[in-house]
């Protein structure tokens, strides 16, 4: 907090500085770093020329430099370094004197528009993992490892199904970019999880807020970026093996790698990756959860042709996955219900078993994309991209159907196919006076069919959108401003019997989104970034058509075909401040949204043969959710580190003054850490133990749930990682341990909490070992 | 420019590849499935009461929910009226009407009667009611016969439960097919 205070302190007084006047001898000192503009990781490596004393330094592995002894004046700076165009600067020196270089890599330009910008003045900067997270996040599902990240939640379906959440919204309200393609599936499920292998990233990253101009539609809440690292650039082949292994539910994990570099042709570069998991059922502290296994297998496959001025990059990937329901979930009507919530234990327990019965979901996802670049002249590169997914849903209800032949068929309760085909056209230019930017179009075509129970209506959908941001920063401005304008048309044709006729409406949806951001830097350690940002989504089809029994939701949801789009207006405030002791970064949001769509409860119970349901039917309303993630860490010593965490929410509806539903309860995170002074023979060790806080949520509108929102609770968990040097690089051992103390606790988000605890203790082994089977002579 | 060219035509290359599935994709979306709906409901509940001493008229009550769970709701909901101080064999009979011709689902149940129980909890009626039918060990309660005694009001609660492997002779397992509550006067 001194720290903090000291450098508001600073603030005011830099605003003084620029008008004070510098002493008129030849003491000063000139320093700065040298990083990378995409990632701004140091570049060593580089040198730095003062043209007038010709002097030449080179920065060190830090990206560091310094020249002493110059006398106040201006100068003419040069900075280059290898694989980047060299930058020249002019700087007035008046005093001690801090210049950073940002050289760009033509080489490694990347096509993901997030990484093409410098992201440190982006006014919406996203959040990656740290490499460590991204380890620990190793055969997790994709929403488990997300919500490493503060502010960032899981909507769960038992222990294999996880949603992430951001700012409290999900499904239809993230965007998630698998390798910078909008991710289709059937996300407006809340059963229906991320089909993707989490192995494939080598990035993972949130951007909160809305963020429609930069990445397209829905992205009301945020959006998720999935990208693997680049291909492999030097000669060679090598690889890298993950192994992870888990206690609860005796799950494995094997996932491996392997990159090439042709040394006689080193644009062309290749990957191929795969993953196997398997779990069996799971075990609360006091029970077995019958049927809780998984089974999955993914794999991909990358070939690229890399050169500074052209390039193209096919990737192909393909997700499987086999999902056990936990059977004491499934319930005949609101009786049986009440009964399972009621009971001290679940209804239906059993032995461990790797078997996956019914219920269950089986799943297919396959991308395959095509992208093509080359540059534009000095500054500009355009980007071509096609992509392509297939995405197959299997239900298996928990019986077979009476009728004996029906039955034998074996047939899924419904199946959904889902055919994406999306194209854009982006093209880039980098820093040209002060403004760089990008601006493209980009379309959709998409088509879904369903078979069995009827729940969502097949349908056609078509889009295309116009965009164009750009970003002011001229060279030393510590201000760098934003502003992007986005233009979309959805158009879609359903297909439904309606009284044994078919019926197919069409809607049409056209809107704008616009954002307008500021970020300023004070100085080295603190930066201050402000964003508001538009987003819309247009209503989903399963909120204009659906009818009928939600099995897994327990009512009657009935959609509503005069739906509008929902839009959202964003205001972000981050304040981020890094010393070598203190980290601290502040998240402030406040998001209005008109016409968001909820399921409203009709106060009216539906007769069927099976008893009474309640109705729900899909209604629009203004809402806000405003809240604050805060994480700040202290670094004691060489040695011992805290960390905190917490994370909070408030959202209101207007309309009806009244809380929404199925909001994050206010989460609190504490970890004391001890790290290992780096020998030789261990690196990077270190040992952590953390408690998990959850308060209960309290706000909730009455009437509307059918059981009240569990308690709030408190886990430990702990975990123990270290780098061991092997040849030229290093194996990651990792080891940790959730809820240690075994605690019984139901979590709010997780739809199975009327049915049964979380899962007990759960110890996990990691071992990632990196290989080389060819290297360049 | 040579280049440009290159990649252009490779560009184009994969994405005649990738759209080429498009026209397979058109069809599928322009034919819905061939049946509205292939799945097995159950809509119509009726139970059909038979005097034992053959002197009152044979009695019918129905309960109907023509499109299955959602949608409309019940079209015939039917009170059930009996004599007092008389004694019904009663059957029940499963229809699944949103297929034509219906489907009897009394047949399916017959046949699975293993794994099927019917639940009988009358309230505030003077009702008495035994199942008697049996799978070979525990009963089924296709067939039942009530006792009915004096003039009252009240209703019956009748469910099914689905019981595969847990049958027990008791309401407790398995999960509800059918939970209808019928108003009761007995005259």
């Amino acid at each position: 907090m001194q720290q903090l205070v000291k450098h508001l302190g600073f603030i005011f007084f830099s605003l003084y500085s620029a008008i004070s006047f510098g002493q008129n001898d030849c003491n000063f000192t000139l320093s700065g770093y040298v990083l990378d503009a995409h990632n701004s990781e140091a570049l060593g490596n580089s040198k730095v020329h003062i043209r007038e004393l010709d002097i030449t330094v080179s920065a060190d592995e830090k990206g560091f430099y310094s020249i002493g002894n110059i006398c106040s004046g201006t100068y003419v700076l040069f900075c280059k370094h290898i694989g980047c165009d060299a930058i020249i600067d002019t700087v007035s020196i008046t005093g001690n004197t801090e210049h950073n270089f940002y050289p760009e890599h033509h080489i490694e330009f990347q096509a993901i528009q997030v990484e093409a910008n410098k992201e440190e003045n982006l006014t919406q900067k996203p959040e990656h993992l740290s490499q460590r997270e991204l380890d620990e996040s190793r055969g997790l599902t994709l929403g488990e490892g997300l919500a490493k990240m503060n502010g960032v939640g899981q909507l769960k379906t038992g222990n294999n199904i996880s949603k992430p959440i951001i700012h409290g919204m999900h499904s239809n309200r993230i965007l998630i970019l698998n390798n910078g393609i909008r991710q289709e599936g059937q996300q407006w499920g809340n059963e229906h999880a991320p089909e993707i292998d989490p192995f494939i990233a080598g990035d993972l990253a949130v951007v909160k807020g809305a963020s429609s101009v930069r990445y397209g539609s829905d992205a009301i809440a945020g959006v998720v970026l999935v990208n693997p690292r680049e291909l492999k650039s030097t000669p060679g082949i090598s690889g890298e093996l993950n192994l992870v292994g888990f206690s609860n539910g005796r799950q494995g994990n094997a996932s491996a790698t392997l990159d090439g570099n042709f040394e006689k042709l080193p644009a062309l570069r290749w990957r191929a990756q795969g993953t196997l998991k398997r779990g069996g059922n799971v075990h609360a502290p006091d029970y077995i959860l019958k049927n809780t296994g998984i089974f999955e297998y993914n794999f991909s496959g990358a070939v690229g042709y890399i050169k500074p001025n052209y390039g193209i990059n096919i990737f192909y990937s393909q997700f499987n996955t086999q999902i056990a329901l936990f059977s004491a979930s499934h319930f005949g009507n609101l009786t049986d219900l009440q009964q399972a919530f009621e009971a001290e234990r679940p209804l239906e327990t059993a032995d461990f078993t790797y078997e996956i019965a019914r219920p269950r979901q089986e799943i297919e996802h396959e991308l395959f994309k095509a992208e093509g670049y080359w540059r534009t002249g000095e500054k500009g590169k355009l980007t071509v991209t096609y992509a392509r997914q297939f995405n197959r849903r299997k239900e298996f209800d928990k019986h077979l159907p009476l009728n004996d032949s029906l039955a034998g068929l074996n047939l899924p309760a419904l199946s959904f196919n889902l055919t994406t085909h999306t194209g854009e056209i982006n093209w880039s230019h980098l820093r040209s006076h002060n403004f760089k930017g990008n601006l493209g179009v980009s379309g959709i075509y998409q088509g879904n069919t369903y078979s069995g129970r009827f729940f969502i209506p097949n349908f056609r959908k078509t889009g295309g959108g116009v965009y164009w941001i750009e970003q002011w920063k001229p060279k030393d401005s510590k201000l760098a401003l934003e502003a992007g304008a986005r233009f979309d048309y959805i158009y879609q044709r359903i297909y439904m019997w309606v009284d044994d006729e078919i019926y197919s409406p069409e809607n049409h949806f056209i809107n704008g989104s616009g954002s307008l951001g500021a970020s300023y830097k004070f100085n080295k350690k603190f930066i201050a970034r402000a964003n508001a940002g538009t987003a819309w989504r247009p209503p989903n089809v399963a909120e204009l058509y659906s009818n009928g029994l939600h099995h897994g939701a327990s009512g009657i949801e009935i959609g509503d075909s005069t739906l509008g789009p929902e839009r959202a207006l964003n205001f972000t405030l981050t304040l981020e401040y890094k010393s070598e002791k203190l980290k601290v970064l502040v998240d402030g949001y406040y998001n209005i949204i008109n016409d968001f769509i909820f399921l409203k409860p009709t106060q009216e119970l539906i007769l069927t043969i099976k008893g009474a349901y309640p109705g729900f039917r899909y209604a629009q309303a203004n809402v806000h959710l405003r809240g604050t993630d805060i994480t700040v860490g202290y670094n004691f010593s060489d040695h011992w580190a805290v960390s905190s965490k917490a994370s909070l929410l408030r959202a209101w509806n207007f309309s009806q003054n009244d809380y929404l539903i199925w909001m994050p309860a206010d989460r609190f995170e504490n970890s004391l850490e001890y790290q290992f002074k780096d020998t030789p023979k261990l690196k990077n060790a270190f040992v952590n133990v953390s408690v998990v806080s959850v308060l209960k949520q309290k706000r909730v509108p009455e009437n509307s749930d059918f059981a009240p929102p569990p308690h709030g609770y408190t886990i430990l968990n702990a975990s123990i990682g270290m780098d061991i040097p092997f040849r030229d690089d290093s194996i990651t051992l990792g080891l940790s341990a959730n809820n240690i103390l075994n605690t019984s606790y139901r979590d709010y988000l997780n739809r199975f909490r009327y049915f049964t605890d979380e899962m007990g203790t759960n110890i996990s082994l990691r071992v990632k070992v990196p290989f080389t089977i060819l290297t360049s002579k | 420019m040579k280049v440009k060219t290159k990649i252009i035509a490779l560009l184009g290359l994969a994405v005649v590849t990738g759209l080429s599935s498009c026209k397979k994709d058109e069809d599928l979306v322009e034919t819905p499935p061939p049946t509205q709906n292939e799945e097995e409901v159950i809509t119509t509940m009726t139970l059909t009461f038979v005097d034992d001493a053959g002197v009152q008229p044979t009695v019918t009550a129905t309960f109907r929910d023509p499109d299955g769970d959602g949608g409309l709701g019940a079209d015939i909901f039917d009170t059930i009226r009996l004599q007092n101080n008389t004694t019904y064999n009663v059957s029940i009979t499963l229809l699944n009407e949103t297929v034509t011709p219906a489907e009897d689902i009394t047949v399916e149940v017959q046949e699975e009667d293993d794994e099927h129980f019917f639940c009988f909890s009358p309230s505030g009626a003077d009702l008495s009611i035994i199942r008697t039918d049996t799978d070979g060990v525990y009963e089924v309660g296709l067939q039942s016969q009530w006792t009915v005694g004096a003039v009252s009001t009240g209703t019956t609660l009748i469910s099914l439960k689905h019981q595969p492997g847990v049958k027990d002779g008791t309401c407790a397992p398995g999960e509800t097919d059918i939970e209808v509550n019928f108003v009761t006067e007995i005259e």
